[in-house]
């Protein structure tokens, strides 16, 4: 597909759909969650296991983002996935549909910061550091996070951070070179240097 | 209101992104109202192109008209407006599954007559005439998703009806639709003519259509043009659908068990769809697998490589399936997916060439033996393309070939030969009997096409009334 | 209730109970969710999840916030509690509308673009599909003696063309279904936002405001 500059009804199919498969896959892993949790727990350490795996609750956003290249692409992406995820009755309720406009917020800040206009490695680290950011300060409110010690407190900034430099930066630049090369997106897909 | 529109294609000429030529160059045809018209061709000729062209979805959604109108009585498809369109002409798709958006019967249809703005005092009343046409009542409040291909397109040509559509174009509708749910599908179409409908239907497979079909066009492939036959013509065209093919298979009899299959049974969507069926796939021949569409056969591949569930006992080499290594498992009973995208793990030919060369389980495949292979099916040229715009016919012939170098010890193939053209089939037969007689592979194939494969098969499972059994002939 | 009113209000608490810390305002959102959810006559199975599961994950967070950080008993139960009203804020919502009145709602109601209502409404509807394909392309990969993992770019990669080629077929058979973008549609049922709605939304919403005013935890 090629991308206009605004949103039609099998784009929003489109970005839709990816948001849910990422859910899906996200969700064939959750055991992996459960475990790192039930490891991490008798350290006071629990955090650390969302922490690891953020960046893949997050994927959704940057992928959709540069992908179909028109504003908000990145917010919808990662919201619409929690928003079905909370529909279906997930085990964290309402908090799903508020994470989820909050890591949407912080994904597609980094395609606003480069004004829509940059596709490539940059835009995606811009995306990871906000969404990074943002969804940090969200959880100092939420869940206390602004209660540990400082130390602690870095380390969980970090591994956030280095999670969705990988996940949303590293592997979702893999993925869309995959895409390139299969040129399934049409033209105009590959990035601008 | 009967108009009569009849639809004209006037020097049409097509062409999709990436694609090194036009799919449709310069196609002329006229396909009269009031008629039951057949295009035949075979499999990715360009017919499912025209008849989005015809809908008015191409060139919206894909590639660029490059000459050419199409008319609809008098006026061209790309100056009626999107919203009166529907009402006009409707295309019924090819896979059931992806035609509806809404979770049951009776939202979609109410979806559909909502986009028409038809008064909602009306909604009802249309809707439920419109099931009751095509016999389907029972089937309103049920889930679009817990419904076999039959009775999903019979619910896509509901809604046809209920939309009043003029012109209604159908392409290979049948290819998940079990025999009765077909017969029953083709008498409403007849009886749609009969009310002054004008309906195009785009097949390959010609069963049944001989005395149904008013008109019949073929696309040529070669030259990318269509045509209407006479009598003689048709008479050859429907001729191979309608003479029994007279290929003889032997009885298993002392030949050892590769696998086995217990009380097996499939439950789909509540409904019982084979068994409880019991009996053995014997070790190092070809089996071939018959039956009509929509009853099972491929549904019985999924159980074989666990993806679905099922209950009962399958088992390999004397082994409870279900206790082997999922891994271990994958590489030993390996299935060639019916649609080639699906196989494919790589982006270009050489990828996936070189994916199944590092683990393959046999030094049967050298390099050289590859290079000949690929020679044979005129892949060649085409080993750094891209999978995905390959043809379909190239699609299934890399797909082929990978799976063949895996070597695993049971490869199950659905329907391998789909979109081949003869040359390349009888290559792919030949590879096919090597890898069995040299390999000692055993293969179970699902294959609607027969014709130009005799001597393959050792034996013929036939799947009718939910229940396998050996035959020593087809039909 | 209406399911726009309904997702709205639930979304307003959610989002306050995020800065508040009060924990009887989070127990008596839980107890009133529960109640809703007992009218509804939801299954004993969920219920029995929704009470024990989210119990788990919320005790090793406030486990860690005590031993790793300064946290005080007052606020481990504000966060403690914070958790399960979430879970019954949401399920008080997805427990007892359906995707297809949701999407009217926002359609009628909230006069959401119905290119978003039905393009979402059709993803959401082929989820059984999207399960199913993620399962087939592990498969798939696995017989070739890949095993695809949560960070292979295959398996996304191949999740998205799926994508691809759905939404296209997708798009063109809604479009065949008379679809047209921004264009009126009739309504076989009219939703409509009764008075009783509003009144009960807001005087809930205006009497939980009470609590944080009131001297308890």
């Amino acid at each position: 597909m090629s991308h206009s500059s605004s949103w039609h009804l099998r784009s929003i199919i489109l970005l839709a759909l990816i948001s849910l498969f990422f859910g899906v896959i996200f969700w064939v892993i959750s055991p992996l969650y459960d475990v790192l949790t039930a490891i991490l727990t008798p350290m006071g350490l629990a955090p650390f296991a969302n922490e690891i795996l953020i960046g893949v609750w997050c994927m959704a956003g940057p992928v959709a983002g540069y992908l179909l290249r028109i504003p908000v692409a990145a917010f919808l992406g990662e919201f619409i996935g929690a928003a079905v995820e909370m529909l279906l009755g997930s085990q964290w309720g309402a908090s799903d549909l508020i994470a989820g406009a909050i890591q949407g917020v912080g994904s597609e800040l980094g395609f606003t910061l480069t004004g829509y206009k940059r596709y490539n490695w940059g835009t995606l680290l811009l995306s990871a550091v906000t969404v990074t950011l943002v969804t940090f300060g969200w959880d100092m409110i939420k869940n206390g996070y602004g209660s540990y010690h400082l130390p602690l407190l870095l380390g969980l900034l970090a591994v956030r951070f280095l999670s969705n430099f990988f996940f949303g930066g590293v592997l979702t630049k893999a993925i869309v070179n995959l895409l390139d090369r299969a040129h399934v997106l049409g033209t105009g897909a590959t990035p601008q240097n | 209101m009967v108009n009569l529109v009849n639809v004209t294609v006037h020097d049409f000429t097509f062409q999709y992104d990436h694609a090194p030529r036009p799919t449709l160059n310069h196609v002329n045809v006229t396909f009269p109202d009031h008629r039951f018209s057949l295009l035949s061709g075979p499999s990715g000729t360009g017919k499912s192109t025209l008849l989005k062209s015809i809908a008015g979805l191409y060139p919206e959604f894909s590639g660029h008209q490059l000459s050419g109108t199409i008319t609809l009585g008098e006026h061209a498809v790309s100056d009626i407006a999107a919203s009166q369109r529907s009402s006009l002409v409707t295309l019924l798709f090819q896979d059931p599954n992806q035609q509806f958006a809404m979770d049951t019967v009776e939202h979609e249809l109410v979806f559909a007559l909502e986009n028409l703005q038809v008064p909602a005092n009306e909604i009802n009343d249309r809707l439920d005439k419109a099931l009751a046409f095509i016999g389907i009542s029972q089937l309103k409040h049920r889930t679009l998703t817990q419904l076999s291909g039959g009775e999903k397109q019979k619910v896509a040509l509901a809604i046809i009806v209920a939309m009043n559509s003029q012109v209604i174009l159908l392409d290979e509708p049948f290819a998940s639709v079990d025999p009765e749910a077909r017969h029953s599908l083709l008498l409403n179409l007849k009886r749609l003519v009969n009310q002054g409908k004008t309906v195009i239907l785009a097949d390959h497979d010609l069963t049944e259509y001989e005395t149904i079909a008013d008109n019949v066009f073929a696309l040529d492939s070669a030259s990318r043009q269509i045509k209407e036959l006479d009598r003689d013509e048709r008479y050859q065209l429907f001729q191979p659908f309608t003479r029994p093919l007279s290929q003889q298979f032997s009885l298993p009899q002392q030949q050892p068990e590769m696998m086995s299959v217990q009380d097996l049974k499939l439950v789909q969507n509540g409904r019982l769809l084979l068994g409880p069926s019991t009996f053995a796939l014997m070790a190092h021949r070809a089996t071939l697998i018959t039956g009509a569409n929509g009853t099972g056969k491929s549904t019985f591949f999924s159980a074989l490589t666990r993806l679905t569930n099922y209950t009962g006992l399958i088992t390999y080499q004397q082994k409870n399936i279900q206790k082997i290594r999922r891994s271990r498992y994958a590489t030993t009973v390996n299935l060639m997916f019916q649609d080639a995208e699906t196989q494919f793990v790589n982006v270009t030919v050489n990828e996936e060439l070189a994916l199944s060369i590092k683990h393959s389980q046999t030094n049967f495949y050298t390099q050289h033996r590859i290079d000949s292979m690929l020679a044979d099916l005129n892949l060649t040229e085409h080993r750094n393309q891209v999978l995905y715009s390959l043809s379909e016919g190239q699609k299934k012939k890399v797909q082929l070939v990978c799976m063949l170098i895996m070597g695993a010890p049971v490869l199950l193939l659905d329907e391998p030969f789909k979109g081949l053209d003869y040359q390349s089939l009888q290559v792919v037969a030949q590879l096919l009997k090597s890898a069995m007689t040299e390999l000692g592979q055993t293969l179970i194939v699902i294959s609607h096409q027969l014709n130009g494969l005799d001597g393959l098969f050792n034996y013929h499972l036939q799947l009718r009334d939910g229940q396998f059994s050996y035959q020593e002939a087809l039909g | 209730m209406n399911p726009t009113v309904k997702l709205t209000l639930i979304m307003v608490l959610a989002l306050e109970i995020s800065f508040t810390q009060s924990i009887t305002m989070n127990v008596i959102l839980t107890l009133l969710g529960l109640i809703y959810l007992l009218i509804h006559r939801i299954r004993w199975q969920t219920l029995f999840y929704f009470l024990t599961i989210p119990g788990l994950f919320a005790a090793a967070l406030v486990w860690s916030l005590l031993y790793q950080g300064t946290a005080t008993n007052h606020f481990a139960g504000v966060i403690f509690s914070r958790m399960y009203a979430y879970v019954f804020l949401g399920g008080a919502f997805s427990l007892t509308t359906t995707p297809y009145q949701l999407a009217q709602s926002l359609e009628q109601n909230a006069h959401l673009p119905t290119k978003f209502v039905y393009g979402i409404l059709a993803a959401v509807n082929m989820l059984p599909r999207i399960r199913r394909e993620v399962a087939t392309i592990r498969s798939a990969a696995q017989m070739r003696g890949v095993t695809l993992h949560f960070w292979s770019p295959v398996l996304y990669f191949k999740a998205i063309l799926a994508a691809l080629k759905w939404s296209e077929n997708t798009a063109e058979a809604m479009t065949s279904h008379g679809y047209v973008e921004d264009t009126p549609r009739s309504h076989v049922i009219t939703i409509s936002i009764s008075r009783c709605d509003y009144v009960t939304a807001v005087s809930l919403f205006i009497l939980l405001q009470g609590i944080l005013f009131l001297p308890v935890p």
